[in-house]
């Protein structure tokens, strides 16, 4: 090749190196959604938990006019703060932060809040003494082929006696349910999709002190507090909300975010009615009671965590990873145990039967160094009733035809309304306000 | 890495004593992965309080090394192995992450020449079979971020020109640019890996489109006989 032709042959080449990763680059390809949607709309969000927050806070971002109607005096929905018990903060609701390979993990890093991995050791109340282990293993809810069973079917199914009744209990507390009515085979596959992490993290100060900085500050000029939802009118194309003062909200959308006992038990009236293929999907999506119990006491006498209590099935160290010197534990009362102990009547009544297990259990130690307690009933809050959704038996697709929209005006989010397995946590309700806003946003790129 | 490079070695020497030409490609490679794309996107937009957006998974450099047996026509054929690495890197104060992909291909090829004596250009037919591995690295790390992995296969089909633009009559140095498609089918994870969550995107699989531009160089034992 002689070199003028090898020169030339070369230019064009180089030329052509340069421009066509150029051609490439600029093949209408954005590194962000919904750059060229325009919309002019309003949107209300009905609930300030977090799902509703997050939605919040992701609208205003986008520069969307809407506007956050809260039942209650507080924002935050299941994650609160309470500072006067102890010498640190305790967390009301939501404490702990299951995997951080999540959007909340992102935000906590990123805010550099501080916390700690939840690894403490756990003894088990079995035969009417506390053991570090159990005689036979009880790692039966996970794997192939499992039955549309309950809980504590499957255990009795499985061989496991009486004595595990409450081991069981406290398993499927961790779901926020009764054993006898959690279904193993929709909680394995719903396990099946976690993605998270497999470790727990707890908060320096509280889970509600991150919510409250990152997000709900963002979002607080356009909540409305004591404003209780009677009415959704969406026949037609304007939406109207009613409260139950009588106050009208004209919008364009609604992103609903309340508990799923609300729509359940049908406190927000719908015109038209909701489909019935909807109702029945609310239906089945299941929330049972569920409080968390604190006790102070002088000192410490009990073990960091302790699994199968006849009244509480799971008792945890609140003071591990906190800055403070009390010695609080945490009664983590679900499902039965939880409805038998709100019967009782009042919170009193609750902190004596609690202490009464735990002076069982250490010689009476309790009610001897016993401080002061807590009571944190989600059940009995009228704008909550219950702890978190769990997937009952016979459950089948009634998250997804839950979530879904309806006529691209009505939108379903919160922590129920997640179908990626992470459900009954406060990153999946995270992502399920961010996915309705995106949802929101593609409706109207249609 | 080490089992890539001892495949490579065994590969090179056992084909060099047969080999009528033997290549090593090195470019540019841009990938085009719209569920991909759409994941990011959706992580970057749920995300305002990340400053600077993730990038799309979408440039990336790649080498490769094949083999061409001895044909007396201008039509030849052969095998070549490739790899190439895309990665995504966003750093925000106090998270900085990065995503990285992988992608292994095990080709046939048909490679044509213009002509048999001095040709001037060449045309490749390759049709790969595809694995890939995506990682998403995060700083500071913690025990959790080691779950963000996921692995998927695919095959493609591919069309590549070269352009010999330097020869001494046993080595060749080509220009060369290639085009491909592939069909790629990711576990739930890559989504997981992507934008920390799953079912966001519908699919479990993608549309990829690649298309690389470099430097070939070709040396052949045919002709020093």
């Amino acid at each position: 090749m002689k070199r003028r032709k090898f020169v030339r042959n070369s230019t064009l080449f180089s030329m052509g190196g340069l421009l066509i990763p150029g051609v490439f680059m600029s093949s209408c390809k954005e590194d962000t959604l919904f750059m060229s949607v325009d919309f002019q709309g309003k949107v209300l969000i009905i609930g300030a938990g977090v799902a509703g927050l997050y939605a919040g806070y992701l609208l205003k971002e986008n520069g969307i006019n809407f506007q956050i109607l809260e039942a209650s005096s507080n924002h935050g929905g299941r994650v609160g703060k309470l500072s006067t018990f102890a010498d640190f903060p305790i967390d009301l609701g939501a404490q702990w932060l299951h995997g951080n390979n999540n959007i909340l993990g992102d935000l906590i890093k990123k805010s550099k809040t501080k916390t700690s991995l939840d690894d403490s050791a756990l003894q088990y109340w079995f035969n009417g003494e506390l053991v570090p282990k159990l005689p036979q293993d009880i790692n039966i809810f996970e794997g192939d082929d499992l039955p549309d069973v309950s809980f504590q079917d499957y255990a009795t199914q499985k061989g496991f006696t009486e004595e595990y009744k409450y081991v069981v209990e406290t398993i499927a507390g961790d779901q926020g349910a009764s054993a006898s009515r959690l279904s193993v085979l929709n909680n394995n596959l719903e396990e099946e999709n976690w993605s998270s992490g497999e470790e727990d993290y707890k908060f320096e100060e509280t889970f509600f002190d991150l919510i409250d900085r990152e997000i709900a500050s963002k979002v607080k000029d356009e909540m409305l507090l004591d404003t209780v939802v009677d009415k959704i009118d969406y026949s037609q194309s304007v939406i109207v909300v009613t409260d139950k003062k009588g106050n009208r909200y004209e919008v364009d959308k609604v992103i609903i975010t309340v508990p799923i006992t609300i729509l359940k038990d049908g406190d927000i009236n719908f015109v038209p009615v909701l489909p019935s293929n909807k109702i029945n999907a609310f239906s089945k999506i299941g929330m049972d009671a569920g409080m968390k119990v604190f006790l102070k006491f002088h000192s410490k006498f009990y073990d960091q965590n302790i699994s199968g209590g006849r009244v509480s099935a799971a008792y945890a160290d609140d003071s591990v990873g906190k800055l403070g010197a009390d010695h609080v534990l945490l009664a983590f009362v679900m499902g039965d145990q939880a409805e038998v102990l709100t019967g009782l009547g009042n919170d009193e009544a609750i902190t004596n039967a609690l202490l009464e297990e735990l002076d069982t259990m250490y010689e009476g130690q309790a009610t001897a160094t016993f401080v002061s307690s807590h009571v944190e009933n989600w059940t009995t809050n009228p704008f909550v009733r219950g702890a978190y959704s769990y997937s009952p038996v016979g459950i089948g697709d009634a998250r997804k035809v839950a979530a879904e929209s309806i006529e691209d005006k009505i939108y379903f989010a919160g922590e129920a309304m997640n179908v990626n397995g992470h459900h009954q946590t406060v990153h999946g309700a995270v992502e399920t306000g961010y996915r309705e806003v995106i949802n929101i946003l593609n409706s109207v790129k249609k | 890495m080490r089992f890539f490079l001892m495949i490579t070695a065994f590969f090179l020497t056992f084909l060099q004593s047969n080999a009528q030409e033997i290549r090593f490609d090195l470019g540019y490679n841009y990938l085009s992965a719209p569920e991909w794309d759409n994941a990011i996107q959706t992580y970057n937009f749920s995300r305002p309080f990340l400053e600077n957006n993730q990038p799309l998974l979408m440039h990336g450099l790649s080498t490769s090394g094949s083999y061409l047996f001895r044909s007396s026509s201008r039509m030849s054929h052969g095998v070549g192995l490739s790899y190439s690495y895309f990665r995504s890197a966003a750093k925000n104060e106090n998270l900085a992450v990065s995503l990285n992909l992988s992608l292994i291909k095990m080709s046939y090829i048909l490679h044509l020449k213009t002509s048999k004596k001095e040709p001037k250009y060449y045309f490749d037919l390759v049709v790969s079979s595809v694995a890939a591995g995506l990682f998403r690295s995060v700083e500071p790390y913690s025990s959790d971020d080691s779950e963000a992995r996921a692995f998927g296969i695919g095959g493609e089909v591919a069309v590549k020109a070269g352009y010999m633009i330097l020869s001494n009559g046993q080595m060749t140095l080509s220009p060369f640019i290639s085009l491909g498609y592939v069909p790629y089918f990711f576990s739930p994870d890559a989504e997981a890996s992507l934008n920390q969550t799953k079912g966001l995107t519908s699919k479990r699989w993608t549309n990829m489109l690649t298309g690389e531009i470099g430097l070939a160089m070709s040396i052949s034992k045919a002709r020093a006989r």
